[in-house]
């Protein structure tokens, strides 16, 4: 009958409305079936969370399609219930810095604290650090570089959006396959030596690893 | 009635790395230590925790009749044979395979809390809907796998997910060790395993063909086999779970065979 012709974002932190629920159904009232984009701003919300927004917007006859946060969490969660989602880096201070120069630009950093689990997949617009390890099995791509407090035993690909110049840094660098750019490399066979951290980049058209060096 | 009952769900994502096995033979030890204990069978499309404790004949209702209110819950409870603490709960009908959902198990879970110290959840293989059904009542976690590549990644799989969901605490059990591979290094070390899944380790269980013969049998080997290598190793998990500082055993020690042991024993008891 209904035809869903395109999405709609709700934001549903929203500081007019007591909690995240009264306000998704508030604004739920005036929608008439229709495919859903979940802006959860900052909200930590659990898989139990996200299925309840679901429920609350299938009752309005409204399709969740998507989910984006600024929370990993809520990130996470969507992921793991199957729904496309955006994890988006709130920068302050990025942003102070816009209004002052325009013309300056900034690569975000994105940071993760935990391991990364076999079946996860972390994103960054700019650079990543992680603190923790990366588990045989998980994925991890930034646009800029990645930097690894802890060992890489999964794949991680830098400089996803083509930029060569790109490193991947680890205390222990053990990944599965490496990528750089548009170039792909499979982890080395033997085990590194403990207690020196690694760095792989491009050199000569090639991934090569090196032992990191501070400058 | 039970105050603070704990429910722990027995998970992970491969199968065939010894679930059921913990549940029963877990089940068994806590009831044995005079907690009262219900084991709820999740795993209902290929259920056989009903076999491992021998109530396979017993069973009349399920959970489902229950939320169905054909019958009541305690027609439903399967008590065991010798055990009397402990109570078997299957959670559906193999037939039946769709009508679980996130809520029911949250209801049916409820109600085994106001009667049982412990709510074991024997959960199904997988990552799928089975295990979301399972995970969506639970409190803690016990993840189960063996030291093999496969089983330990679809362990740290599962581990992400019960993270996302805030259960905790999450602890390891190690299942099926061999002393002798892992001495000659030809199975995951137990540092392998617990450097990748960054988990605290409730135990380990060492491989024992008798684990077999207690299966077809239906009589959990902490029942009666109490003797059994992998029996102690259960006993020890039990009594680890209620908090108890019982050092693990090392699998080296256990591999250089009888002699050191003997000379172990001389050291310890006599000097």
């Amino acid at each position: 009958m209904n035809s869903k012709p395109q999405k709609i974002i709700v934001n549903i932190q929203d500081c007019k409305y007591p909690s995240w629920k009264v306000c998704l159904r508030n604004k739920l009232k005036y929608l008439k079936s229709s495919n859903l984009e979940i802006d959860c701003k900052n909200l930590d919300l659990s898989c139990t969370d996200l299925l309840e927004v679901i429920a609350i917007s299938n009752q309005s006859n409204c399709t969740v399609i998507s989910v984006c946060s600024t929370s990993l969490k809520t990130t996470v969660s969507a992921q793991s219930l199957g729904y496309k989602s955006q994890f988006i880096i709130e920068n302050h201070l990025n942003e102070t810095l816009k209004i002052n120069e325009k013309n300056i630009t900034i690569s975000k950093t994105n940071f993760h604290q935990g391991t990364v689990r076999s079946g996860e997949y972390l994103e960054s617009s700019g650079d990543l650090l992680i603190l923790g390890d990366v588990n045989p099995g998980a994925k991890v791509s930034a646009e800029g570089n990645i930097i690894i407090w802890g060992r890489l035993l999964g794949i991680a690909h830098a400089g996803s959006k083509g930029d060569s110049k790109s490193t991947i840094s680890a205390l222990q660098l053990r990944p599965v396959q490496l990528r750089i750019a548009s170039r792909v490399a499979r982890g080395p066979k033997e085990k590194p030596q403990l207690g020196f951290a690694e760095q792989a980049r491009i050199d000569s058209e090639e991934i090569i690893i090196c032992p990191l060096e501070t400058t | 009635m039970a105050t603070d009952t704990r429910v722990i769900l027995i998970c992970s994502g491969k199968g065939g790395v010894g679930k059921t096995t913990l549940t029963a033979n877990l089940g068994i030890s806590l009831a044995r230590q005079g907690f009262t204990t219900a084991v709820l069978d999740a795993d209902f499309g290929l259920r056989n925790l009903d076999l491992l404790l021998g109530l396979e004949n017993r069973i009349v209702y399920t959970a489902q009749e229950v939320l169905e209110e054909e019958c009541r819950l305690d027609q439903a409870l399967v008590k065991h044979k010798q055990e009397a603490n402990l109570s078997l709960l299957p959670a559906g009908n193999p037939r039946m395979l769709d009508w679980l959902k996130p809520d029911d198990m949250r209801r049916i879970v409820d109600m085994l809390k106001e009667q049982f110290n412990y709510v074991l959840i024997d959960c199904p293989a997988g990552v799928e809907d089975g295990f979301k059904n399972a995970m969506a009542a639970s409190q803690e976690a016990i993840v189960v796998t063996n030291p093999e590549v496969s089983a330990v990644r679809d362990a740290d799989r599962v581990i992400g997910l019960l993270n996302t969901n805030a259960i905790k605490p999450v602890q390891l059990v190690l299942n099926r060790v061999r002393p002798k591979m892992m001495a000659n290094q030809e199975m995951l070390s137990i540092d392998d395993v617990t450097d990748i899944l960054a988990l605290p380790l409730l135990g380990l269980v060492l491989e024992d063909e008798q684990v077999i013969v207690s299966t077809n049998r239906g009589e959990p080997l902490t029942l009666n086999s109490l003797n059994s290598p992998a029996a102690k190793c259960y006993l020890n998990i039990a009594k680890r779970l209620q908090g108890e500082d019982i050092p693990l055993i090392d699998p080296l020690e256990e591999s250089s065979g009888f002699g050191a042991k003997f000379r172990r024993l001389m050291q310890t008891k006599i000097f």
